[in-house]
């Protein structure tokens, strides 16, 4: 194992783990209940690191992506409606991640929102187009490193750091009303579903698959998905704090995507604000470029394309127009006017239903020894599993109810 | 049960109309109110960069038309306050941004409390 690679890996997955739903909802959780609702992210965090390792060592041993698998384990028809459900929540939310970009961009240039979700399209699909996996993968990450500037803005600003360790413990606020329960209760779903995005493992498995993975490469599996996913999971954790700390007690909700950024701004002052703005560009950028690769994965494998970015996109052109198309597609959503916010709700809402259908499969063949062999998952592996199983299972069935009742949190 | 049929729609498509349907609109400008105050206390200290004060200016207003165009109540008293905040120049003061975030707070306590 290379230390460098390794380290390279692991600060990707730290760079790369928050994305614009994750920005939103640490921001709104974070303003609305002090740091009560840091515990989801922790757990949700573990739910991830569990299936993302599981994600990796398939790729690794049974070289064979998410999506091979699902319709190995589930069959044609119920694997079509698996695709069709996980092509339309991770369209939405490569749609929220364009409109993302064109908001952070409008924020640092104040040129037109729409006019620069296009050029940041354009610029995206251009990376796509010319750059190898590994390097589309660590550019994107590498510069989503920039987010650390929220971790810095929390230690200047003192918080009460009891408070924020005591976030850690599972609990629900005492002294809500109903209301306020039900609203906790869809913060925490969509922290859930935000963090545990379906397309993360499809984007993940295809990326052991495309780097050619072997046994040889199982420690850096478990460590990039432990250690890069754990620190990169206190990102979020830290602009969740921040908002605790700064926007809850001025009442600032957030409803502008862009007030995040004022978290650094307000104790590092002009130079704060624009490594908050160019992070956020960077990690939005990147998880749009995931999104959009997770759905050509998952298209081409299902329907045995030839497929991957380690390809030159002539050689694979039915996979090379699905993502050209998906991102474009997903650009038309943003210029019909539909505002970014909507997108991330929407997006986090109809990726916690296709959860459970992505997990499972994946659960399955992690575990079965025929595929596996000695590295089919050991009882921790197993006993997570199912846990994280059953608990996105009932997320998925609570998600709309609690959307509708909580006007998708607003009260 | 055609009544329960029916009331799962009404909360479903959103048709309820009244205060109590009113409630997530005076929430999010109650927001966007003290998001613009800190805003232009920030501006004030020279931590934020001109375009970004510019742009966050202009987006808040935006979204409060949004949302004063979306009252089902527009005449009512949170109305006219949103009204009155729409119509703040936008390098109004802080603390008269957040005079009206908090008494939009106080509306839409009373109102929850009802």
């Amino acid at each position: 194992m290379n230390p460098l690679e390794l380290t390279l890996g692991v600060m990707t997955a730290v760079g790369g783990f928050v994305d614009i739903s994750e920005l939103v909802f640490a921001s709104k959780a974070g303003s609305t209940f002090g740091y009560a609702l840091i515990w989801a992210f922790a757990f949700s965090t573990v739910g991830i690191i569990v299936f993302s390792e599981m994600a990796g060592r398939v790729a690794a041993i049974a070289k064979q992506p998410v999506f091979n698998l699902i319709r190995h384990r589930v069959g044609l028809k119920l694997g079509l409606v698996t695709l069709m459900a996980s092509l339309l929540s991770t369209l939405i939310t490569c749609a929220a991640e364009v409109g993302g970009m064109g908001l952070i961009l409008h924020y640092l240039t104040g040129a037109p929102y729409l006019l620069m979700a296009t050029l940041s399209t354009l610029a995206v699909g251009g990376s796509m187009w010319v750059l190898p996996f590994k390097w589309i993968e660590r550019i994107y990450g590498l510069l989503g490193l920039l987010m650390l500037v929220f971790a810095a803005s929390l230690i200047a600003i003192h918080p009460p750091w009891d408070r924020v360790a005591g976030g850690f413990v599972p609990q629900v606020p005492h002294g809500l009303s109903t209301k306020e329960l039900l609203n906790f209760a869809y913060f925490g779903v969509a922290i859930l579903s935000a963090v545990m995005f379906p397309y993360e493992a499809y984007f993940y498995s295809s990326g052991g698959i495309e780097e050619e993975w072997g046994p040889k490469d199982l420690l850096t599996n478990r460590v990039t998905s432990i250690v890069g996913m754990a620190l990169g999971s206190l990102l979020a954790i830290a602009i969740l704090a921040n908002s605790a700390q700064l926007f809850g007690p001025a009442n600032v909700g957030p409803e502008l995507p862009g007030s995040t950024a004022m978290q650094a701004a307000i104790p590092l002052g002009g130079t704060g604000l624009l490594l908050a703005l160019l992070g956020m560009l960077f990690a939005v950028a990147g998880a749009a470029v995931e999104t959009c690769m997770a759905n050509a994965y998952s298209i081409a494998q299902f329907f045995g394309w030839e497929w991957g970015r380690h390809k030159k996109p002539w050689d694979a052109p039915r996979f090379t127009l699905a993502w050209i198309i998906l991102l474009l597609l997903s650009l038309a959503l943003v210029l019909t006017g539909i505002d970014a916010l909507t997108l991330v709700e929407y997006a986090v809402l109809f990726s916690i239903l296709v959860l459970p259908l992505t997990y499972l499969p994946l659960m399955l063949l992690a575990g079965d020894r025929k595929y596996m062999g000695d590295y089919a998952n050991g009882l921790l592996a197993k006993s997570l599993g199912w846990l994280y199983f059953g608990i996105v299972t009932a997320a998925a069935v609570a998600a709309i109810p609690l959307y509708v009742i909580t006007s998708g949190g607003q009260g | 049960m055609w009544r329960w049929r029916l009331a799962i729609v009404l909360l479903i498509t959103g048709c309820s109309k009244g205060p109590e349907a009113d409630l997530p609109s005076i929430s999010g400008a109650r927001s966007l109110a003290a998001e613009w105050a800190m805003v232009n206390e920030q501006a004030a200290s020279g931590h934020l960069t001109a375009i970004y004060v510019s742009t966050m200016r202009t987006s808040a207003r935006q979204h409060l038309q949004t949302t004063l165009s979306a009252l089902t109540q527009p005449k009512s008293p949170y109305g006219n306050e949103i009204r009155a905040l729409v119509a703040e120049p936008a390098d109004a003061l802080p603390q008269k941004l957040r005079a009206h975030a908090d008494r939009l707070k106080q509306i839409e306590d009373s109102l929850e409390s009802a």
